[in-house]
């Protein structure tokens, strides 16, 4: 159905196979080229920011003016363990956010990434420390947590 | 549908040329016939019609539905209503955007095929380079037109019936309403450059296999697969050299500190593309046998 015009019969098949052949490849070339999109470095370095602007802007909604500096996070990820190189998507990566919260206490929380092939990524609060999936704001109106889940990407060139 | 079309076309045609000046028709007039053809199309008008309508109603639905949190900014369609067309990018560009302009891509050669039109045509006083450059000039106004309704109607309804709220960005900053509406137009036209490749793909498979099914399924197909394979990890070059990876690109102008690498690395890769199967499928239609049909 595709060749309906008959070139000579030895590059009728000739041509495929070659054209094939290249094509895996530049396949195969390229999926070994290049160096890991996701690793542990991009991953804390785009939580760490997000995490400060997002709690204080949950606090900013509870009531609480918090300045970004006093929250001081830090993160520290890791991906599927010990045993598991800390590169690449996936949905093992767990991530503990140290911080000071709006009282000034020492406050630390495990949150869940999904680290998604296109460097972004989408985290799950801890419950218990971040509230659920909505928030009551200084209005009484139930509005959407900020923290409870997020998304974020960063650059895969940086 | 495009049988009726091609017979009115080269009345038309007929028409046309018996009016004034005997000056020999060139790639601009064989485009326009092309637009023509393509306007008659029930599958063009009934595209442009769902880009402009679909939108809307599926803003519509979203408002008593929760939040779809698994696409990007589908958390927050109740906050912004810039949020509403970046959650429609993001849908759009990993299902639908191959088949928004193979539809007519995919057609626009092999339809000459399927109908036997091709040696009717090739009499006209135009090469077959410029019936080529025509008819994908036409595909390609196609896809932008479909782009641009898609685009404007996405966002007008958002803004309209969700609101003009700030947004909440890729690194958990908010980013103010004027802000936010001129990234989401450019997240929207970001993706111009990759349909351009997809639409090009689309012309490739119409012109090879000659079969207009294969050229509409054909692209949309290859999308999924470079969606499949781009969601993969450790594919190393292999997903910036995807088709499918520079519809994500815009997601880098949503950051507190925007990046344009994925941007640029796109527009070159979608241009690459374009080239090659551009390249191909002329190669192709230059060196074609038509005789018979």
């Amino acid at each position: 159905m595709t060749v309906t015009t008959a070139p000579p019969p030895p590059r009728r098949f000739l041509v495929p196979v070659a054209g094939l052949l290249a094509a895996v490849g530049l396949v195969v070339g390229l999926s070994a080229a290049g160096s890991p999109d996701v690793t542990r470095a991009r991953v804390e370095g785009s939580l760490t920011p997000a995490f400060t602007r997002l709690y204080v802007d949950q606090q900013r909604i509870l009531g609480h003016e918090v300045p970004a500096a006093s929250v001081a996070a830090r993160s520290a990820c890791d991906r599927g363990g010990p045993q598991v190189a800390d590169v690449g998507a996936g949905a093992d990566w767990i991530c503990l956010v140290d911080f000071t919260d709006q009282a000034g206490a020492h406050q630390q929380g495990k949150f869940e990434l999904q680290v998604h092939a296109n460097a972004c990524w989408t985290a799950a609060g801890p419950a218990k420390l971040v509230g659920g999936f909505t928030i009551t704001d200084t209005r009484g109106r139930d509005v959407t947590n900020p923290l409870s889940a997020f998304d974020v990407c960063f650059d895969p060139d940086a | 549908m495009s049988a009726g079309s091609t017979t009115g076309v080269r009345e038309a045609g007929g028409t046309h040329r018996a009016t004034p000046a005997p000056r020999r028709a060139g790639t601009g007039a064989a485009y326009r016939w092309e637009l023509v053809k393509l306007a008659a199309l029930v599958r063009t008008r009934a595209t442009l019609a769902a880009v402009l309508v679909l939108p809307p109603l599926v803003v519509l639905l979203l408002r008593g539905q929760r939040a779809p949190a698994d696409t990007l900014f589908g958390r927050h369609v109740h906050d912004s209503g810039f949020a509403v067309p970046l959650l429609l990018l993001g849908f759009a560009t990993q299902y639908v955007f191959p088949l928004l302009t193979s539809v007519v891509a995919g057609d626009v050669f092999a339809s000459e095929d399927q109908h036997g039109t091709w040696k009717t045509l090739l009499t006209r006083s135009v090469s077959r380079t410029q019936v080529f450059w025509a008819k994908t000039l036409a595909a390609t106004t196609f896809a932008a037109a479909v782009l641009v309704v898609l685009a404007a109607s996405s966002t007008v309804a958002s803004v309209l019936l969700v609101g003009h709220q700030p947004l909440t960005g890729l690194s958990g900053q908010s980013i103010p309403a004027p802000r936010a509406a001129l990234l989401v137009v450019g997240a929207w036209a970001s993706t111009a450059l990759p349909l351009l490749g997809f639409t090009a793909l689309a012309v490739l498979l119409s012109v090879r296999t000659r079969n207009p099914a294969l050229g509409v399924v054909g692209p949309v197909v290859a999308g999924l697969l470079m969606n499949l394979v781009g969601s993969l990890g450790g594919t190393g070059w292999l997903r910036r050299a995807l088709l499918s990876t520079p519809l994500e690109a815009w997601h880098g102008l949503f950051t507190a500190t925007p990046f344009w690498g994925p941007l640029v690395q796109g527009a070159v890769v979608s241009l690459l593309w374009t080239a090659l199967c551009l390249g191909a499928a002329h190669h192709s239609l230059r060196r074609r046998d038509i005789t018979g049909g």
